[in-house]
C-alpha cells in the first residue's frame, strides 16, 4: 500500500457535489486537494470542502448510538436505538395522531434517503410535517 | 513516456518513492509510487491537472526524514522547491527531479517566465514570456478606477482559502488570514481589501507564478495579476526573482547589508 | 474612531497614524512636544520598540480601518538601536508602498522618514508636510465599506461573467 495516495471522491456537505481528492498519508486522512478537471467543481472548492477531512477523525464523532435514561447516558447497539425510536414514534402517533410528529431530513443525506423519509412521513405515518435543512 | 521510464530505472535503487500521477477514471491524481506499483504510473501529464507537488514533497520529507524521493516537476514546481529549500522547508539533496516541459498551448495560456525546469526529461522546451498585459493595463487606469476594479473583484470572495491552501509557498502553521485582529471571522466577503492585500504582501519574495491560486479560486479573482505586480516590485527594488537561484535568499527574509538600503 | 464631520477650509479632516520607534523617532516627537513646536493635531502615534517590528499587516489594517495616512518613522540607517532593524523597515516599506499604489489607495498615503532623538524640529516639519500631503490626497476611499455602497453593487455584478446566459 502506498504511503501517500489521493482518493477521488465527492464532497459530502451540500447538494452541489464538488469533486475532491482525499489525501491519505501513512494510512490516515490528512488533507484535501481539489479534483482538477471535475465537471462540477473544476479544481475549486469552498471552505466546507477544503476542511471536510477534519470531521472524519474528530474525537467528537459518535461511534455508536447513545441513549439517555434520566441522568445516565449509555452506548447501545443500533438495533436497540432504532427499536426505541420506532416504538416511541408509534406510541405518539397512536396516542395523539399522525400530525403530532414531524420529520426533518438533510442535504448530507442522498436524494434517495430524502425520498424515503418523505415516504415514511406521508405514506407510513400519514403526516405532511416534513422539512429539510435547505427547505427542499 | 520518458519520465515513467526514468522512474522505473531509479525506483528501489536511487529513490524509495516517486511522487507522480495515477490514472483514475479519466483523471490523473497525485500518488506516491514505490517499486510495487510503479507500473501504474501515468505517462502523460494533461495541462489542466496541475497539483501543488512541492507542498506534498515538503510534507512527505517532514514526516519521513531522510526519505529519498523522485518527483515530476514542471518549471514552476522546480522554482517552488528551490525557494522552499532556501526557507528550510525542503531538502533537495534527497530529491530527484523528473523534469517536464510545458507544451506550447499551456505556456501561452499560463504566461509564466519559464515554462520548463532546468533539466527536461519529457516534453519539448517552449520559450515562455512573463505575461504582464493585465498589470500594464491596470497601471494605465486612474487610481479611483483601479481601486474600483480591485474591490469589485475582491467583493465576491467567498473565503474558501483555496488560494492559500493550494499555494506551494504557504506553509505557516498560524496564518495571518485566520488572525481575528486582522480579519474578522464569519464575515463574507472578508474585510476588503486587507484580506487579499495580506496575501499579496506575503507573496513578496515568495511567489513563483505557478498560477495554482487563480485556478483554485471559485470566483476567478485575478490573483495572478496582483502577485505578478508584487513580483515586479520585488525585482525592481531588490533585483530578486523567487525560484531562480538556489543560493540567493529573498531580501525580505534576511536583514541584509547596508548596500541594500542605500 | 470618531471624526469631525465638518470640512477644514474645504479640505477633508484627515487622520494619520504614526508608528514611531522607541529609541529615535518617538524621542524626537517627545522633543518636539517639550520644545512646544506647533504641528497639526491630526496625528495619532503608536510607539514600537523598533521600526523593523512594524508588520505590513499593521499598515494595511490601518488603511482598512479608514486611516487616511500612515507614517513610519525610525532611526537613521546605521543608527538603529538593534543594528539592522531599520533595513527591514526600508525594504518592507517599498513593497507596501508600491502595492498600495497598484491597488489604487495611493502611494502618497504612506511615508517613511528617519528621525533621530535630537530632531524635534524635523519631526514637526515631517508632520506638517505629511498632513498637507494627505489632505491633498483627500479622505481615504476605504473610510466606509466599499461593498455596502449600492452604487458599487453594479460594479460587482459587471465584474464577473454570468454563470448562466
Amino acid at each position: 500500500m502506498s504511503d501517500y495516495r489521493t482518493v477521488p471522491t465527492i464532497c459530502p456537505y451540500c447538494g452541489t457535489g464538488c469533486g475532491m481528492l482525499l489525501e491519505v498519508f501513512g494510512g490516515e486522512l490528512t488533507g484535501v486537494l481539489p479534483w482538477k478537471g471535475h465537471p462540477v467543481s473544476d479544481g475549486k472548492l469552498c471552505i466546507k470542502g477544503w476542511t471536510s477531512h477534519e470531521f472524519v477523525g474528530s474525537p467528537g464523532r459518535l461511534a455508536s448510538p447513545i441513549i439517555r435514561r434520566g441522568d445516565a447516558a449509555g452506548e447501545v447497539s443500533t438495533d436497540e436505538a432504532i427499536g426505541l425510536v420506532a416504538g416511541e414514534l408509534k406510541r405518539v402517533v397512536d396516542e395523539h395522531g399522525p400530525d403530532s410528529v414531524g420529520f426533518i431530513c438533510s442535504a448530507k443525506c442522498t436524494n434517495e434517503e430524502n425520498y424515503l423519509v418523505g415516504k415514511l412521513a406521508r405514506a407510513v405515518v400519514g403526516t405532511n410535517n416534513i422539512d429539510h435543512c435547505a427547505r427542499l | 513516456m520518458a519520465i515513467k521510464d526514468r522512474a522505473r530505472d531509479i525506483i528501489g535503487k536511487e529513490v524509495d518513492g516517486v511522487l507522480a500521477f495515477r490514472p483514475e477514471g479519466g483523471s490523473h491524481v497525485p500518488h506516491l509510487f514505490n517499486a510495487d506499483d510503479i507500473d501504474q504510473m501515468a505517462g502523460e501529464y494533461p495541462a489542466g491537472e496541475r497539483y501543488p507537488v512541492s507542498s506534498i514533497v515538503r510534507r512527505l520529507q517532514a514526516a519521513r526524514p531522510g526519505v529519498r524521493l523522485a518527483v515530476v516537476v514542471r518549471g514552476c514546481d522546480e522554482r517552488a522547491l528551490i525557494e522552499l529549500e532556501k526557507q528550510g522547508q525542503v531538502d533537495m539533496e534527497h530529491l530527484v527531479l523528473l523534469g517536464l516541459a510545458c507544451d506550447g498551448e499551456l505556456a501561452g495560456t499560463c504566461g509564466c517566465a519559464q515554462p520548463y525546469p532546468s533539466e527536461v526529461v519529457q516534453g519539448e522546451k517552449v520559450e515562455g514570456g512573463l505575461d504582464l498585459g493585465m498589470v500594464e493595463k491596470l497601471e494605465g487606469l486612474p487610481p479611483g478606477e483601479r481601486l474600483d476594479y480591485w474591490l469589485s473583484r475582491f467583493a465576491a470572495c467567498v473565503k474558501c482559502f483555496g488560494c492559500r491552501n493550494v499555494c506551494p509557498l504557504c506553509y505557516c502553521k498560524e496564518c495571518a488570514l485566520d488572525e481575528p485582529g486582522l480579519v474578522d471571522h464569519g464575515e463574507q466577503p472578508p474585510l476588503l481589501p486587507v484580506f487579499h492585500l495580506i496575501r499579496a504582501v506575503d507573496m513578496a519574495g515568495r511567489c513563483v507564478d505557478c498560477g495554482l491560486c487563480e485556478e483554485a479560486c471559485p470566483i476567478g479573482i485575478p490573483l495572478r495579476t496582483l502577485y505578478r505586480k508584487v513580483g515586479e516590485v520585488v525585482e525592481s527594488h531588490f533585483e530578486y526573482r523567487p525560484g531562480r537561484s538556489p543560493d540567493k535568499k529573498s531580501p525580505l527574509s534576511v536583514l541584509g547589508t547596508e548596500e541594500d538600503v542605500t | 474612531m470618531s471624526r469631525k464631520p465638518e470640512n477644514n477650509n474645504g479640505k477633508d479632516e484627515v487622520k494619520i497614524l504614526a508608528f514611531l520607534c522607541n529609541w529615535c523617532s518617538y524621542a524626537g516627537a517627545d522633543l518636539a512636544g517639550v520644545s512646544r513646536l506647533q504641528y497639526p493635531p491630526n496625528v495619532v502615534d503608536i510607539r514600537v520598540m523598533c521600526s523593523g517590528t512594524i508588520s505590513p499587516y499593521h499598515v494595511l489594517k490601518a488603511f482598512q480601518m479608514g486611516i487616511d495616512g500612515v507614517l513610519i518613522a525610525g532611526c537613521h540607517i546605521g543608527d538603529c538601536h538593534y543594528i539592522k532593524g531599520n533595513y527591514m523597515t526600508y525594504k518592507r516599506f517599498q513593497v507596501i508602498r508600491d502595492v498600495l499604489e497598484f491597488i489604487g489607495i495611493g502611494e502618497d498615503r504612506l511615508r517613511l522618514e528617519w528621525v533621530s532623538a535630537a530632531e524635534g524640529e524635523k519631526f514637526a516639519e515631517v508632520i506638517r508636510e505629511f498632513t498637507g500631503q494627505v489632505e491633498q490626497a483627500g479622505a481615504s476611499p476605504l473610510r466606509t465599506r466599499w461593498e455596502e455602497n449600492p452604487a458599487n453593487r453594479e460594479r460587482i455584478r459587471k465584474a464577473f461573467k454570468p454563470l448562466l446566459p
